[in-house]
């Protein structure tokens, strides 16, 4: 009660000053005024009254001042008197004014643009009603976590109780045909439960029924409000109109609002998915991202656990597509965003070391200057500034610093943020929203005000406990034991975090430079790779679309400058792909004895054209067709898993389809061919097994999985292939279909490596920049203390102590110093790099290599700190240190 | 009228906390009924007043809202608060045993000690 009536006071004291000011002014004139008018009814003139009445009224400014003290706005004069005297004492020394604010802000700058991105990206709620209650479900056999077949997701949604609604998806691309060139469009096919799943309202329109998610129904969508801008000019109109969707008139039911992408995939539009009974009766093609919203009542637990009784019984039900298969169930925001989580923290962690660093810099610094300011803060408390005074005004001097050290370091942040989103890796969603905003400046003010408080209150505390006497009887000579000590303590732990942030950028550095030296597995120079979806209306037949896509091979083979041309169904490092389960011959029909293996389905031309080296067998040839014996080439980590230690030419497996007779009927392909592993997925990654098929011999089917999609690889002679020509290359043989993500294999490569170098790079800088603040940590305290000990020094040269000895003892401390926090640190970089494993790549986290070179780094860079004071050291002349004083 | 006293030091924040248990009162009107009270042997610097009033609103013991005085112009008004009542009756009775205790010491006689 009495605490509110005074915060209510100071907040109204401070808050509405100039209100109260002229508040205490018309009720002192109030009071003169009435006093007046009782003298004037004594009988004195007006005149004389008003005069009488200010005479006994006393000095009104002061009593206005005693006023103000009394309601607490002294508080806040003082602080203002103490933030002024602070920077008048830090424009005094601009040089250690200067180099503690930008100190501070490459700390505070730091932290805050690194914030800002894992603010965006991982903090940052999901676009959509009650984001906590969406789920994401997939199966999960073996280790893996495959997406829900349509056969499964039926199911699920018929027996499960736990979900208010329950919705699949699948990621496909489109032929948008608009007003210019034909456009491949990201986009999803839905189930009607897919928005209210996640409770958006379109802006216009409406999202499509349940009536029009049936096969057979007029054809509609939903489109994004990007794509009605970027591609439909923003029409008010649009709604009821058709566009072209892979050729076929479409019409647009909706326009959902800008910040509509729940599975953060850039979706442009959403069409039906309109199962057909033969689809919702295929358990085996797991494909689908499911979501549900649980209800109300239900947990995420109670959810899984229902989850768990379905798949016992789908187990029993279609024990050939579903043995062993379980299901898993996330937080929406963990499925998408739980690969960022790891990086991030460690950049934050990494920032925050360097903040760390720079803030125990500049406590050493004001260590150093409390030392000679002690005199003049004894002065002042001999003049009766109390103890806390002295640290508040210490502390406001620090505060001053901590603030201008934000600015600028939001400066620095702002700047830092668009760097960022501009060389950031494309693949990290929503980097893009990164920037400085309320809750960022919060964050930095935040950080601002802890770190003046973390290295002001040390100097601060230890300056208002100095005792008048010792300061004026003891000369300046003699050596504070204490704040040595706190300040080599400082240096200690600014060493050892720089250490750990080393060694971390020292393993992401070895690890980038082993990536580099892998071999893809095939020629990747001179390769250029472009993707070529076929609408399934007009290519539904798939001795059409594989004759397109031979006519596409022919033309393009002729460009000039083309050496060879072949398609794939997913070129390497193209991302994406489908496995198959493969069930080599003489093996019982069991899912347990299945290889999940990659399906590449190529032309004969693709092996020779993209360089694979044949390891054993032969490659295949045109004469490979669906008449002739099923062949296929297989890569040799397939060749290692199904047949180790066996000649795999010859051996026969089933696979990708049925016979005639049903499901049972095994259809077999012969292996003709192994092949060298290549890094599809990365040059980072692990090699998957990998089995490749002649398009002539590819099951009709395959069409479909595939999309009618397959990138087009031309190697050239050197040059490049305009992109121009490959695109009329392609329009010639398919009008209206686009080429789209074409880029050469090398630009392939490095944005698969994007993430990791930006990693790296990050990581590399704030150690350097650690590594320099350490640095000058080492050399600030040493020649401090040279400074200090002259005196000594020079009693020591004078009985008789050499030059050699002097450096050597100086050196002596300061590699002790960083010896004692190389130690602290490689102890913490054990323990903190082992989370770093699952970004390396062939190197052990705590690879000795790597450590070494660490340490010996960190250890010259201590030497030369050392070296100089060291050197000043020896010139001390001990006549002149003597009379040092 | 009888000899001024000076105000002891402290005490005119009791005064001030007596005249407004007595009903709404302004600055002046304050002032008005300590002197009215004490019937004048009280000397109060009448700029004192002030500080005095603006720091017992400070802790809450008394609070101001704007109202019209007698003859129809703008003055704030003081008003007791509950803590106020409480910290009036504490220092009352405070008052009341140091005055006792004060008087016995002052009326000690040379035999009596």
């Amino acid at each position: 009660m009495i605490f509110w009536s005074r915060l209510r006071s100071w907040l109204r004291a401070t808050g509405h000053r100039a209100r109260m000011e002229s508040e205490m002014d018309a009720e002192l004139r109030f009071h003169i005024e009435a006093l007046a008018a009782d003298l004037v009814r004594s009988g004195l003139s007006r005149q004389e009254a008003l005069r009488r009445a200010r005479l006994e009224f006393g000095a009104i400014e002061r009593v206005k001042e005693e006023g103000r003290e009394a309601r607490g706005v002294s508080f806040a004069d003082e602080m203002m008197q103490d933030l002024h005297y602070g920077q008048r004492v830090l424009s005094k020394s601009p040089g250690f004014a200067v180099v503690a604010v930008l100190t501070l802000a490459l700390g505070i700058g730091a932290t805050t643009a690194i914030f800002s991105v894992v603010n965006a990206v991982l903090m940052r709620p999901l676009a959509m009603e009650d984001p906590s209650r969406v789920v994401y479900l997939q199966e999960q056999w073996r280790d893996l976590f495959p997406g829900v077949s349509v056969g499964n997701f039926a199911d699920l949604k018929r027996q499960s109780t736990s979900f208010a609604k329950l919705c699949a998806s699948n990621n496909a691309s489109f032929n948008l045909e608009a007003r210019e060139l034909p456009e491949r469009v990201d986009g999803e096919i839905a189930t009607a439960d897919y928005f209210p799943t996640f409770g958006v309202r379109p802006i216009a329109g409406r999202f499509f029924t349940a009536a029009e998610d049936q096969p057979g129904q007029a054809r509609v969508v939903v489109i994004s409000e990007r794509l009605w801008r970027t591609r439909l000019h923003a029409d008010p109109s649009v709604v009821g109109q058709p566009i072209r969707i892979n050729g076929m008139p479409t019409t647009v039911v909706g326009v959902m609002p800008k910040s509509f992408d729940p599975l953060l995939s850039n979706s442009d539009l959403w069409i039906p998915a309109a199962y057909t009974a033969e689809q919702l009766a295929d358990h085996d093609d797991h494909y689908l991202n499911v979501m549900g919203r649980l209800k109300a009542s239900g947990s995420l637990g109670e959810a899984q656990s229902e989850l768990h009784v379905i798949a016992q019984r789908l187990q029993q039900q279609y024990p050939l597509d579903d043995k062993d298969r379980g299901f898993r169930l996330q937080p929406l925001a963990t499925a998408l965003l739980g690969d960022q989580r790891l990086g991030l923290r460690m950049m934050l962690a990494a920032v925050g070391f360097l903040l760390l660093i720079a803030c125990a810099n500049i406590a050493n610094l004001q260590l150093t200057r409390s030392r000679s300011r002690q005199k003049e803060i004894a002065m002042r408390a001999a003049l009766g500034a109390s103890p806390n005074r002295i640290v508040r005004q210490l502390l406001a001097e620090n505060l001053v610093l901590g603030l201008a050290g934000g600015v600028v370091g939001v400066l620095l942040a702002y700047w830092a943020v668009s760097w960022i989103i501009a060389h950031g890796p494309a693949e990290m969603p929503r980097l893009d929203q990164s920037r400085i905003d309320a809750s960022t400046l919060a964050f930095a003010c935040a950080v601002a005000l802890f770190s003046s408080f973390f290295f002001g209150l040390a100097p601060a505390l230890r300056s208002a406990s100095t005792r008048l006497n010792e300061v004026f009887k003891l000369g300046s000579s003699t050596s504070g034991g204490a704040r040595d000590r706190v300040r080599s303590l400082l240096v200690v732990l600014e060493v050892s975090l720089a250490l750990i942030l080393m060694v971390g950028a020292g393993l992401l550095v070895r690890s980038a430079l082993l990536v580099s030296h892998v071999d893809a597995g095939f020629d990747t120079s001179n390769v250029v790779v472009g993707r070529v979806g076929l609408p399934d209306p007009g290519y539904h037949d798939p001795t059409v679309a594989r004759q397109t896509f031979e006519r596409m091979i022919t033309v393009a083979a002729a460009l000039p400058g083309v050496e060879s041309v072949a398609v794939v169904s997913r070129a390497p490092l193209a991302g994406g792909g489908g496995s198959n389960g493969l069930l080599a011959e003489g093996q019982a029909i069991d899912p347990a004895n299945f290889v999940n293996s990659q399906l590449q389905i190529v032309s004969p031309s693709y092996l020779s054209t993209a360089r694979v080296p044949l390891r054993a067998g032969r490659d295949f040839t045109p004469q490979d067709t669906r008449d002739r014996t099923l062949v296929a080439i297989i890569n040799e980590t397939l060749a290692r898993t199904m047949w180790p230690g066996e000649n795999p030419i010859g051996r026969r497996f089933v696979c990708c389809e049925a016979g005639p007779k049903g499901r049972m009927d095994p259809v077999w392909h012969e292996v003709v061919g192994v092949v060298a592993d290549v890094r599809a997925w990365g040059l980072d990654h692990q090699v998957q097994p990998e089995f490749y098929i002649p398009i002539a011999q590819m099951p009709p089917s395959a069409w479909d999985w595939i999309g009618r999609t397959m990138d087009l690889v031309v190697r050239t002679r050197g040059g490049v292939v305009p992109v121009h020509e490959l695109q009329s290359v392609v329009a010639s043989v398919a009008p209206a279909v686009p080429i789209y993500r074409l880029s050469t294999m090398q630009q392939k490569i490095s944005s698969t490596l994007e993430r990791s170098h930006f990693d790296t790079f990050l990581l590399a800088i704030f150690a350097s920049t650690a590594l320099l603040l350490s640095s000058v940590g080492i050399y600030g305290v040493l020649s401090n203390i040279v400074a200090q000990r002259t005196r000594d020094i020079g009693i020591r040269m004078a009985l008789g102590a050499s030059q050699v000895q002097i450096a050597w003892d100086v050196l002596g401390f300061g590699m002790r110093l960083a010896g004692i926090g190389l130690a602290l640190g490689l102890v913490g970089a054990l323990a903190a790099t082992r989370l770093l494993s699952s970004l390396l790549f062939r190197v052990r986290p705590t690879d000795t290599i790597t450590f070494t070179a660490v340490s010996l780094i960190l250890q010259v860079v201590a030497l030369l700190a050392s070296y100089l004071p060291a050197r000043r050291a020896t010139r001390v002349d001990p006549m002149v240190a003597l009379r040092y004083e | 009228m009888g000899k001024q006293l000076d105000l002891l030091q402290g005490t005119l924040d009791m005064l001030i906390l007596k005249a407004v248990s007595l009903g709404p009162l302004h600055g002046y009107g304050i002032l008005l009924r300590i002197q009215q009270i004490s019937k004048d042997r009280l000397e109060i610097q009448q700029g004192s007043l002030y500080p005095a009033l603006y720091r017992l609103e400070h802790l809450g013991w008394i609070t101001s809202e704007w109202g019209e005085s007698e003859n129809k112009r703008k003055a704030k008004y003081y008003r007791l608060t509950a803590a106020g009542k409480r910290r009036l009756q504490a220092e009352t009775q405070n008052w009341n045993s140091m005055a006792d205790v004060i008087a016995g010491i002052l009326g000690t006689k040379p035999e009596e000690v």
